[in-house]
């Protein structure tokens, strides 16, 4: 028995020594090249992935940061993200307890609605919506991608902050009530903080819907003055040729490294969001 | 009288989101729907009509269709099998009791998810490279001649495949070890004592428990990977030809590529249709959607 658990922990560590080793890779991988001199990709090598202090350089660095436009993207998509997010937690903080404690009749059939509607595919609604901004002027404008990127976590974000709010005991709020607040007054001083771990939540949803969205910028922008992260760095890696490979690594790491620190940061809380919920990020 | 105004105000609080609902998600879709029947496109911009079924004889008739609802399944099936074993299989390690480091461990495995998708894909798509990609680098150590990646039909799924399941697998992982958690250990040692060996403890404890999250996480990882739109978009984008294209990808590249907006329009409805469908039947026969509503 002793020599079957010392194998079987022997394979275990083995098995997640190199599952470990394969999920960082490619993260280690882009920041060595981000500090060494590698303009194109054919200059890394597996030495060039071993550091060499001497070799180590912050150019791609500076590169990025005042050889390209890097901080103008970087505010367009601050901006996007930091819409969509108030967005979204409002309405879907009203609705969501809205859905969750009053009477409202055609309720369950507005939340299957809501869940099929998760199903279409993003060109479904990207083609209709382009056309429609168009129209409407909202092309190359702030408002139209803000719109589309808040309305789908809005509608998910309801839906989420009504399982949460469920989960809460309507005593809470009635003796509020009792004590003269309205019940709006209720929602906002009760429910609120409450619904906090829910809400923090649907912001991250809402800051990574927008801030890695390609296919829906890609659409509504054509203006340079407007382009976020993800156009920019599509750009500097298909359409400019000229672009430095540790220059490309720099903005990965700018642009992910913050994101995937926050992740790690509050991982317990998260995974077990993600779990609640069911989506993938 | 007050209850009919109350039922008035109550609607004013979901108000918002059924205005987003209406204009951003049902008229979309309504209007997709109808362009699927015009032939509005780049030579019909200004002035289209009424084709009736026309655009879906045409698709349908036609055998690119076949070919990228296959691919759809080949991408679908091919890439959720192997995270859901691979994310069990992790989770069972990082279960047992007796492992040191599991939270470290854990944290490592967690990098591929918490590193933006949209970033590492581009990053993987150099990694791929035939000539000078680090994974033919890496495989020439063990000896192993240069691999095409990208033009090879079956070295390109097996590229596909390869990373989405380094995307998504920590997903997984994370699910099945919340659930195996969450088995309580009573169970396994009150078997014990009754004698019961590992594999029976496993196969008749474990397994029958933790069904009802493999069939959530299954459905979920299924509708989430048949609309997947940016590893194909990134690494191949549907090619050589069409050959490892999807439906949602070979959609968007209809409208902003090529401007063919009908076309794009029946595709998007045919994989909403075959998703909606084959939703319905999946979470019929798993009882999940007691669960969601």
């Amino acid at each position: 028995m002793k020599a079957w658990d010392v194998l079987r922990l022997g394979i275990s560590y083995v098995i997640l020594a190199v599952a470990a080793a394969i999920a960082v890779f490619p993260i280690y991988y882009i920041v060595i090249t981000s500090l060494s001199d590698i303009p194109t990709i054919a200059s890394i090598s597996i030495g060039s992935l071993i550091p060499q202090p001497r070799g180590l350089t912050l150019d791609a660095y500076k590169g990025i940061l005042f050889g390209n436009p890097f901080l103008l993207w970087l505010r367009n998509s601050l901006i996007l993200a930091g819409a969509t997010v108030a967005i979204t937690i409002l309405l879907a903080f009203l609705s969501g307890v809205a859905l969750s404690r009053l009477n409202v009749p055609g309720k369950r059939a507005l939340m299957i609605t809501v869940y099929v509607l998760t199903f279409f595919p993003m060109t479904v609604t990207v083609l209709p919506l382009y056309l429609m901004f168009a129209t409407l002027h909202l092309i190359n404008t702030y408002y139209g991608l803000i719109l589309a990127y808040s309305s789908g976590t809005s509608i998910y974000g309801a839906y989420l902050v009504k399982l949460f709010v469920d989960s809460i005991p309507k005593e809470y709020e009635e003796a509020a009530m009792i004590d003269g607040l309205s019940r709006l007054g209720a929602f906002v001083r009760i429910l609120l903080p409450l619904s906090k771990p829910v809400l923090a939540f649907l912001g991250l949803i809402a800051f990574m819907g927008a801030y890695t969205d390609y296919a829906m910028a890609n659409v509504f922008i054509t203006s340079s003055d407007l382009w976020t992260l993800t156009l920019g760095m599509w750009y500097l890696s298909f359409v400019n040729r000229s672009t430095l490979y540790n220059v490309f690594a720099a903005f990965a790491v700018l642009m992910g490294i913050p994101i995937m620190a926050v992740f790690l940061a509050f991982q317990r809380y998260l995974t077990r969001m993600y779990t609640m919920s069911g989506v993938k990020g | 009288m007050s209850y009919k105004r109350n039922i008035f105000f109550n609607y004013l609080y979901i108000l918002p989101v059924v205005i987003l609902v209406a204009f951003l998600y049902l008229y979309p879709i309504l209007y997709t729907i109808y362009i699927s029947f015009t032939n509005f496109n780049l030579y019909h911009f200004f002035e289209y009509q009424w084709v009736g079924l026309a655009n879906y004889i045409t698709v349908l008739t036609g055998g690119t269709f076949w070919q990228v609802l296959v691919n759809t399944a080949i991408w679908t099936v091919g890439s959720l099998a192997p995270m859901i074993a691979v994310g069990f299989l992790l989770a069972l390690i990082l279960n047992q009791k007796d492992l040191r480091g599991r939270s470290a461990f854990f944290t490592l495995l967690l990098v591929p998810w918490a590193f933006p998708a949209f970033i590492s894909l581009i990053v993987w798509q150099g990694m791929w490279n035939w000539k000078y990609g680090i994974v033919n680098k890496v495989l020439a150590i063990f000896g192993i001649k240069p691999v095409d990646w990208f033009d090879v039909v079956p070295m390109a799924w097996t590229m596909l495949i390869l990373t989405n399941l380094w995307l998504s697998f920590p997903y997984y992982t994370s699910v099945f070890l919340s659930a195996l958690q969450s088995i309580p250990e009573e169970l396994y040692s009150i078997a014990e004592i009754d004698g019961a060996s590992r594999l029976a403890r496993f196969r008749y404890i474990t397994l029958p428990l933790m069904r009802k999250t493999i069939a959530f996480v299954a459905i979920g990882g299924f509708t989430f990977t048949w609309n997947n739109f940016y590893p194909i978009y990134i690494l191949t984008g549907g090619g050589p030809g069409n050959a490892t294209n999807i439906l949602v990808v070979y959609a968007y590249q209809a409208a902003f590529n090529n401007s063919l907006y009908n076309f794009a329009a029946v595709y998007s409805v045919i994989d909403a249709a075959i998703l909606i469908a084959m939703a319905i039947i999946m979470l019929k026969y798993s009882g999940v959607l007691e669960a969601i509503t």
